[in-house]
Order: C-alpha cells, then structure tokens, then sequence
C-alpha cells in the first residue's frame, strides 16, 4: 500500500520539471549466446530508430504509436537500472527483447540461440565529443525452446 | 464556461485520450491487455456519459494497477497527468460542496499552469538551455528524435537557440494568457502546437491528447475567477 502511495504520489503533486538537464542516454544492446558460460563478443542494437520517419508516417502515429511508446518505456527500464538496479526493470528488458526475436525470422548474421544478455551503452557529451560507456551488463538468460514442427 | 459543463468536456476528451492510450496496449502481453481492455472499455463509458462518477473511481484503481505492473509510470510525464485529471475528477464527483468541487478542479486548472511555468523555469536557469546547448544534446543523443535523420537538427545552431529561447519564454509568459479569454485561447492554441511538434518529432502523442483534455479546466478557472475581477 506504502509503495502504491509512492507510486501515485508524483501524480497527485507533479514536478513538471521536462527536460531540465538532458542526461546521459542509454541505448539497450543485446548478443546471442550458445552457452551460459560464453563471453559475448557481437552486440546488437536493440530497436534502432529508422533512418527516416515521413510526415504521414508521424501523423499516423499521433494515434496508432505502440511500438514507439514501447521502445520509450524500455528507455526508462534502462535509465531506473542505472538509477538503481532492480529485477523488474532487468526483467521487462530481456522480457521485450525475447519478444522481439520470438517474433521475427533469424537473419543470417542471428544464428538460433540459446541464451540473450543484454547491457546498457550510456551516450553522453564529454566537451564536443560524444562518448559512449558501458555501464551495465545483464544476467545471462535462457530461452525457452520452440517447438519445431 | 459552467463547471458541469467544463467537468462533461474534460471526462469526454480524457476517456477517448484514455481510449487511445488503451488500444496500443492490446497487442501486448495477455494480463496487460485485458487489463487495458477493461480500461478501454470503461473509457468508452466515460465518453458517453454512463455513471461517469464510479467509472472515474473505476479507472482510477486500474491506472493503481497499471502503475503496480509497470512499478511506475510506462509513458512518464502523460501518465502523470492522465492520473491528475482522474484524481480532479473523482474529487469533483464525491466532494459534497460545490465549493470542494471547484476547489478540486482549479487544482487541475492550477497544475496545468504549473506544467507550462516550471517546465520554462527550470530550462532558464540552466545555461545549457540558455545557449542552445541542451537542445542540442536533445537532438544529437537522446532517445527522443524519432529518426537518424531528425538527428541532424544539431547542426544549426542557431534555429535551436532560437527553439530553446521560443520554448522558455513561451512556457515562462504562459500564466500571464489568464489575463483575458481571447489571449488565453490563444496561448492553448500555441501550446497544443507544441505539442504536436513534440508528438511528431519525439514520439510523444500521449502528451498531445491528454494535455488537450486538461484545457476545459484552465478555460473554466479564467472565466470563474479572472474575467470577474478585470
């Protein structure tokens, strides 16, 4: 009850503090791996953004934008773990990222595999440059096979 | 604008900002949908009118749900407001008082101003903002551009400093719109344009809908108590 509280708290008494600082981003990252014991060497970009949205497109989207309002709440899984790391967030990521690849086709570059990781690469401004950091890597998780058929 | 007046149009634009919000969740995972299914449907009730006073109280324990799936809000800031507006009007319906009711829904009107203001006041205090610089880090490395191509905003300069400055004076002269209905109609005009840019740039529809459903409150709250005494 405590926690609810908390949780509807900032609701009831906004801060409305939109984009005070613009801080370090965090992009999801995912490799495929055949054992639970192997180190990841490729790493995936977790839903890269397309290189171009048309105005149609992004007017269509005004009502119809799930998977877009996914990708932002997966964002914010990320940026809670490195506030504080807690299995819900860890959890919600590999949970999606499974998704993501139980729904669509391996390429030939994704061979079939049994187990995910994913980590957490934190772009920020250093001076003009720009620099990317890992930060986080998550628990090595098996997937659970499909059936063949 | 009548408070029930104000009250009916709030409840409308919110269940169908609730509606929109509803159905991009129906093709997730089983118990997030049928709890947005429900959701979806109390929001249609919302819309027509039905027993809108429990159908608030309703909505307001699934939104407790939602907050407890997600351990937090799933779309940020639009989540926040979304439980705002269905706090205000829950109070607005069981309040026994008419003057409880408008002191409820002034709060909404209140927070509203607040949602312009402080987002203004805190980006001008900060010099990243003031020399274009934060805007910048938006388009350059955020999560928020929609496309690659959006990411090379960052390479003028000078149309972001002149963004960020539009941004925080418009967000910062905001409370001064409740000076006359006509000024204040068009400060939402102006805001819900905003918004849009945000939805198309960003991503963020969710912002667009229902801070459009707040608008009736603030419309209510500057001709209740501003327009008498000027």
């Amino acid at each position: 009850m405590l926690r609810l509280l908390k949780l509807l708290l900032p609701a009831l008494i906004p801060s409305w503090n939109f984009f005070d600082i613009i801080t370090p981003s965090p992009r999801v990252q995912y490799a495929l791996l055949n054992t639970e014991n192997e180190t990841a060497s490729v790493w995936y970009e977790f839903r890269p953004r397309p290189q171009h949205v048309s105005f149609p497109t992004m007017l269509g989207r005004m009502l119809w934008n799930p998977a877009w309002n996914e990708s932002m709440y997966i964002i914010s899984c990320a940026e809670r773990i490195l506030e504080q790391p807690t299995q819900h967030s860890e959890d919600e990521i590999l949970n999606y990222i499974i998704k993501d690849l139980s729904n669509k086709p391996a390429t030939n570059e994704q061979v079939p595999t049994d187990f995910i990781q994913f980590r957490l690469l934190v772009v920020e401004r250093d001076g003009a440059a720009l620099q990317q950091v890992v930060t986080f890597y998550s628990r090595i998780q098996k997937l659970a096979k499909k059936d063949k058929g | 604008m009548t408070l029930e007046y104000a009250i009916r149009l709030t409840e409308i634009l919110m269940g169908l900002a609730y509606c929109q919000q509803s159905a991009e969740h129906l093709i997730s995972q089983a118990y997030e949908r049928y709890l947005f299914l429900f959701r979806l449907l109390l929001s249609l009730l919302l819309v027509i009118g039905f027993q809108s006073d429990w159908v608030s109280v309703s909505l307001l324990l699934i939104s407790l749900a939602i907050l407890r799936r997600f351990q937090g809000p799933y779309n940020g800031g639009a989540d926040r407001m979304s439980i705002l507006i269905l706090i205000c009007l829950c109070l607005v319906h069981f309040l026994p008082t008419q003057v409880w009711r408008e002191v409820a829904f002034g709060y909404l009107a209140l927070q509203l101003v607040l949602s312009y203001f402080i987002s203004g006041w805190v980006k001008i205090i900060n010099v990243e903002w003031r020399r274009g610089l934060a805007l910048n880090d938006v388009f350059r490395f955020s999560a928020y551009p929609v496309s690659e191509s959006l990411r090379s905003w960052s390479a003028s300069p000078r149309l972001l400093l002149i963004m960020s400055w539009s941004i925080m004076l418009f967000e910062l002269v905001f409370p001064l719109s409740l000076l006359s209905t006509a000024s204040l109609y068009g400060a939402l005009i102006i805001a819900a344009t905003f918004h849009f840019a945000n939805a198309c740039l960003f991503g963020l529809n969710r912002f667009f809908w229902i801070w459009i459903a707040a608008y009736p409150s603030i419309l209510w709250f500057q001709q209740r108590f501003i327009s008498s005494l000027i």
